[in-house]
């Protein structure tokens, strides 16, 4: 793991109308090398913290920084080192695959040789390539989900954010993408993922927090959170002692 | 200005048909998208044979000196509100705003494209008009060789400046509806409000011409179109610059437009991601408690559905139900103004007696009400959520059928609030009433069917924004345009007749020919459903 902080998010706050929030002073840690898992209930938070955190979604209330550089003042700096997936990649469906992996390419400014390697690496371990030519609005989700992790790879991010990546994935495909986040995470690249699959996270982080009604209700190293138990036992019991 | 390129490029190319039809391999979609492009040009070919023949008819009137002027004032007036109607869709509540946003594109860049974008898209309808009008200027006034290229040029700058202004009305609506909880209905009021405000500006201007009493001045048509261009100084740029050969008008014009468009788009940039966060997010829900529930007929519960759709898009409800909102307006201001009066500002006090309008009264209002049949465009913004009524116990049928009952729960009670108000105003016997209320119903039945045999024949689901099916899909532009030169047609027709023929002999057989059309259509949605 680098001692870089890749992501800091300080006293994050998000209201919606009514004044009910839907992240509340959120704060975390991820470093250089990190898989750090997001989990909680559906409509806990999450999303719009992610949402926030790649620059989607605007904030009045704290900070959050990529690379030491604030989204909020400085967004370009941030996103030209993350990548984003979202749960359910909106793609411009009349594009074939490969047009819209060059349009992804050509705004990270990657080089011919070097994304045509990059296409083809992570098209063929997600078994795509002979698809790339066909009409993206002719894909199933899957494959349109393929296709968004592919767009998020080819520019080698710093720090790769996934809203619940593993869904609609077949398993041959979410054992590639665990690979893949795992040889990331080798080369210093910070992962953060929301998910609800417990166990992958379990088997796949070494960080985790858990949020609950917007706000953070426990964090920190895997190990020292589950303290022995299954991170399906730490959940429920933070998740019981809160309510 | 690279990633603006690369952005304006992908965006063009993900809704380009020639990119479609060389990719797909469904046949069946290349032959809509053939289909679909025969029928773009025919209507291209509509609106400049109709841009040719009103330059033609200044033309013949010795008027043709002001042709410039209308043609920069007509390109202008449809820039103004067909953006403005559009703005929303586009640059606003686009789903692919999350994709966009998270890669290194600044909130400006974005907005600017998304700008462009809907201005190449336009571009080749204003086109269509100001090159068609060059054709009948060349006619009738022979100009010098220089006016051509000069006129062709400034065409492109035309719409600009009225495409910034309605923009950036469009970004202060949202800015504004951003700031309450109810987002979208505050929205929808004020973009209500605007097209409203656009639609009784004529007459706005004309009453400040009254007021300074230069009525006189505007008693030709030429004269109201030189008052204008006075008034809309890009237009008498334009003007000046292709009648006069004024080089620093074509200048006004061009570097006008570039710093009105750096100016508008620094200004939209600064809160462009603020305003989209709160378009996006939804207001938390009040804590819900379970009540007594009702069920409806499968017909009424699509209809509903449809209800909910429309008053979930400020796009969709402008475009939508503008013709119904303007049609009761108009009832209720002339049983306030009186008839006669009306007709005096529409007509600007053309010496003939009110009465002889009567038969046109069912057209007046079915002109308005029928603008647009929600059937045109409903099949097709299923989208990606067809697969829900797909997968239900339903048949085609029963979804169109319940797709009609709605348009007819949304025009019928308009039309008969405006044919009542107006028919009370004009003193219309009792009798006659009824009939033109029978004559309405039947208008409304055939605008229902025949909007839905364009919408199903034309249904498109995978579009990218709702604005391509709502205002510039295929089944709405079918049906849209014919529709309302014909009803131009019907209503000078009426009026004719209605001079020689008894009144209720002659709605009895508009009613009987419309309820006929009306049927034919409606058969062929059910033949349409079996497919």
């Amino acid at each position: 793991m680098s001692e870089t902080v890749m992501l800091e998010i300080r006293h994050y706050s998000k209201s919606y109308g009514g004044g009910k929030k839907a992240a509340d002073d959120v704060s975390l840690t991820v470093m250089g090398g990190d898989i750090y898992g997001f989990i909680g209930h559906n409509g806990a938070g999450k999303s719009t913290t992610i949402r926030a955190v790649v620059g989607v979604l605007d904030f009045t209330e704290g900070d959050i920084f990529i690379d030491g550089h604030s989204v909020k003042t400085e967004p370009m700096a941030c996103k030209r080192v993350t990548a984003y997936i979202p749960d359910n990649p909106d793609l411009y469906e009349n594009l074939t695959g490969i047009q819209y992996l060059n349009f992804i390419a050509d705004v990270f400014g990657i080089g011919a040789a070097e994304r045509e390697t990059s296409i083809r690496q992570y098209a063929d371990q997600f078994e795509i390539t002979a698809d790339l030519g066909g009409l993206i609005g002719a894909y199933s989700h899957g494959m349109k989900q393929k296709l968004a992790i592919i767009s998020a790879l080819i520019h080698h991010p710093r720090l790769l954010v996934l809203d619940e990546p593993f869904v609609g994935l077949d398993p041959k495909a979410s054992f590639t993408l665990k690979e893949i986040m795992h040889e990331l995470c080798r080369q210093g690249t910070a992962v953060f993922f929301s998910t609800h699959v417990l166990d992958v996270a379990e088997k796949l982080c070494n960080k985790v927090a858990i949020i609950k009604h917007g706000k953070i209700i426990a964090s920190g190293a895997m190990e020292e959170l589950t303290a022995g138990h299954s991170l399906e036992e730490t959940f429920l019991e933070a998740d019981g002692d809160e309510t | 200005m690279k990633h603006s390129i690369l952005l304006l490029k992908t965006l063009l190319r993900s809704t380009s048909a020639r990119n479609i039809y060389r990719y797909t391999t469904d046949r069946k979609k290349r032959r809509r998208i053939v289909g679909g492009t025969v029928g773009v040009v025919c209507l291209y070919a509509m609106v400049m044979a109709y841009s040719v023949a009103m330059c033609m008819g200044y033309g013949s009137a010795g008027l043709i000196d002001a042709a410039p002027a209308l043609c920069a004032l007509t390109v202008s007036a449809l820039a103004l509100l067909f953006t403005f109607l559009k703005t929303n869709g586009y640059l606003f509540n686009f789903k692919e705003y999350d994709m966009l946003m998270s890669l290194p594109f600044e909130a400006k860049t974005v907005a600017l494209c998304k700008f462009l974008y809907m201005y190449v898209k336009s571009l080749p309808w204003y086109l269509s008009v100001s090159l068609a009008m060059l054709i009948g200027y060349g006619i009738f006034a022979r100009p010098a060789a220089y006016v051509y290229p000069l006129w062709v040029a400034l065409s492109f700058f035309l719409p600009v400046i009225p495409m910034l202004v309605s923009a950036f009305l469009g970004f202060l609506i949202a800015r504004v509806s951003a700031g309450f909880r109810k987002t979208n209905l505050i929205q929808t009021l004020l973009t209500f409000l605007f097209v409203l405000f656009c639609f009784s500006l004529r007459f706005i201007i004309e009453a400040l011409f009254r007021d300074d009493k230069v009525e006189a001045t505007l008693k030709t048509v030429s004269a109201m179109t030189d008052s204008a261009a006075g008034i809309y100084l890009p237009a008498k740029w334009f003007s000046d610059a292709v009648t006069m050969r004024a080089p620093l008008d074509a200048l006004l014009l061009i570097g006008v437009s570039a710093l009105l468009f750096a100016a508008v788009f620094q200004v939209v940039g600064s809160s462009y991601r603020n305003i989209n966060s709160a378009l996006k997010s939804h207001a938390a829900a009040k804590r819900y408690q379970m009540t007594a529930q009702k069920q409806r007929s499968v017909t009424a519960a699509i209809a509903f559905k449809e209800w909910k759709r429309l008053t979930g898009s400020t796009a969709y409800m402008v475009n939508g139900a503008m013709g119904e909102v303007l049609a009761v307006l108009l009832g209720v201001a002339t049983l306030l103004v009186g008839f006669d009066r009306i007709v005096a500002i529409v007509t600007q006090n053309a010496p003939f007696d009110a009465a002889i309008l009567q038969p046109a009264i069912p057209f007046i209002v079915y002109f308005l009400v029928g603008m647009m049949a929600t059937t045109a465009c409903s099949p097709s913004l299923e989208g990606k959520n067809y697969w829900i009524v797909q997968s239900l116990p339903i048949g085609a049928k029963t979804l169109y059928q319940g797709k009609m009952l709605f348009n007819m729960m949304l025009s019928v009670p308009a039309m008969a609030i405006s044919t009542l108000c107006l028919c009370v105003s004009a003193k219309v016997p009792a009798l006659d009433t009824l009939l033109y209320l029978l004559l309405g119903l039947a208008l409304c039945a055939f605008s229902t069917a025949w909007g839905c045999v364009c919408g199903v024949r034309h249904m498109r689901l995978d579009w990218e924004n709702e604005i391509e099916v709502i205002k510039q899909g295929a089944g709405v532009a079918i049906y849209l345009l014919p529709n309302m030169f014909v009803v131009m047609g019907l209503t000078v027709l009426a009026v004719v007749l209605g001079l020689r023929m008894d009144h209720r002999l002659l709605t009895l057989a508009f009613a009987a020919v419309a309820a006929a059309l009306a049927a034919l259509s409606y058969r062929r949605v059910i033949i349409l459903s079996t497919r």
